[in-house]
C-alpha cells in the first residue's frame, strides 16, 4: 500500500487528484477504475476541506482499495443523502459529491478513529 | 483543460478538451460565466473531456441556471460513457438535454 499526506486546501485536492492519476497509471488500472478513483478522491477531498475544515488528509492506495483519512469534522458519507437536481425548476446547486461517491465506489465503509474520518472504498 | 470558443449559424460553440476536475473548472469558470450572460444559444461539446466530477458539474449547472433564467438556449453533446453517467446521476440532464453529437445539438439549438 502506498500512502501520501496532503494539507487541507483545494490546491492540495488538485495535487491529490494528480497523485491518484499517477498511481492509476502505475497500477495499470482499467479506464473505469481510473475514473472512479479520481472521482472519489476529488469528492472526498472537496467535502473534507469545504465542509469538514480538514487540515490534514492522508491517502493510502493499493490495487483495488483507497483509504481516505482526514482530520475534519466527523462526516459519514455512507449515510449522507444523495442529492440530485429534481426537474427544471430545481436550481439548488451543490452537494452532489456524496451521491457521486456512493454511485462510483464499489464498496464504501466509514469509521471515526482518534479524531480522523476514515473512509475505505473499493474502486475496482 | 482547453476551452475553444467558435461562432457558427447563430450558435456559440464551446469545445472542451482535458480533465474537467478542480483545476479544469477553475480554468474555465470565468469564461463560462461571461458566455452564460451573453450567448443566445450555447452548445457545449464535451467530446474531448476524459474526466468530470462535481466541481465541473457545478460550472455547467451555474451556466445552465444563468442561461435558462434569461431564456437563452443551451445544449450539451459528445459526453463519453463515464462523463454522461456523472451528468445523469447529478440530475443535470433534467435541466439540459444531452445530445450524442454536435449535429443533433445544433438541430435542437437552431430549430
Amino acid at each position: 500500500m502506498i500512502a501520501q499526506d496532503f494539507a487541507g486546501s483545494l490546491e492540495e485536492a488538485a495535487r491529490a487528484e494528480a497523485w491518484a492519476v499517477e498511481q492509476s497509471a502505475r497500477l495499470a488500472l482499467p479506464e473505469a477504475a481510473r475514473f472512479a478513483l479520481s472521482l472519489c478522491v476529488e469528492e472526498l477531498f472537496v467535502n473534507a476541506v469545504t465542509h469538514g475544515r480538514a487540515a490534514r488528509v492522508r491517502l493510502a492506495l493499493d490495487a483495488d482499495t483507497l483509504e481516505f483519512r482526514d482530520d475534519g469534522a466527523a462526516f459519514d458519507p455512507t449515510q449522507a443523502p444523495a442529492k440530485r437536481l429534481n426537474g427544471a425548476g430545481d436550481f439548488e446547486i451543490g452537494g452532489f459529491g456524496t451521491g457521486l461517491l456512493q454511485k462510483f465506489a464499489r464498496r464504501l465503509d466509514y469509521r471515526r478513529a482518534d479524531g480522523w474520518n476514515v473512509v475505505r472504498l473499493a474502486f475496482v | 483543460m482547453n476551452m475553444h470558443v467558435t461562432e457558427g449559424h447563430g450558435v456559440t460553440w464551446v469545445q472542451l478538451d482535458g480533465r474537467f476536475d478542480i483545476e479544469g473548472a477553475q480554468a474555465v469558470d470565468l469564461r463560462f460565466s461571461t458566455l452564460a450572460g451573453s450567448a443566445k444559444a450555447l452548445g457545449v461539446d464535451l467530446g474531448g473531456v476524459s474526466f468530470l466530477a462535481s466541481m465541473g458539474v457545478r460550472t455547467l449547472m451555474l451556466t445552465a441556471k444563468t442561461m435558462l433564467r434569461r431564456g437563452a438556449r443551451l445544449a450539451v453533446c459528445g459526453a463519453d460513457e463515464n462523463v454522461e453517467k456523472v451528468l445523469r446521476m447529478t440530475g443535470f440532464d433534467e435541466i439540459v438535454t444531452l445530445y450524442p453529437d454536435r449535429e443533433a445539438a445544433a438541430a435542437a439549438l437552431t430549430g
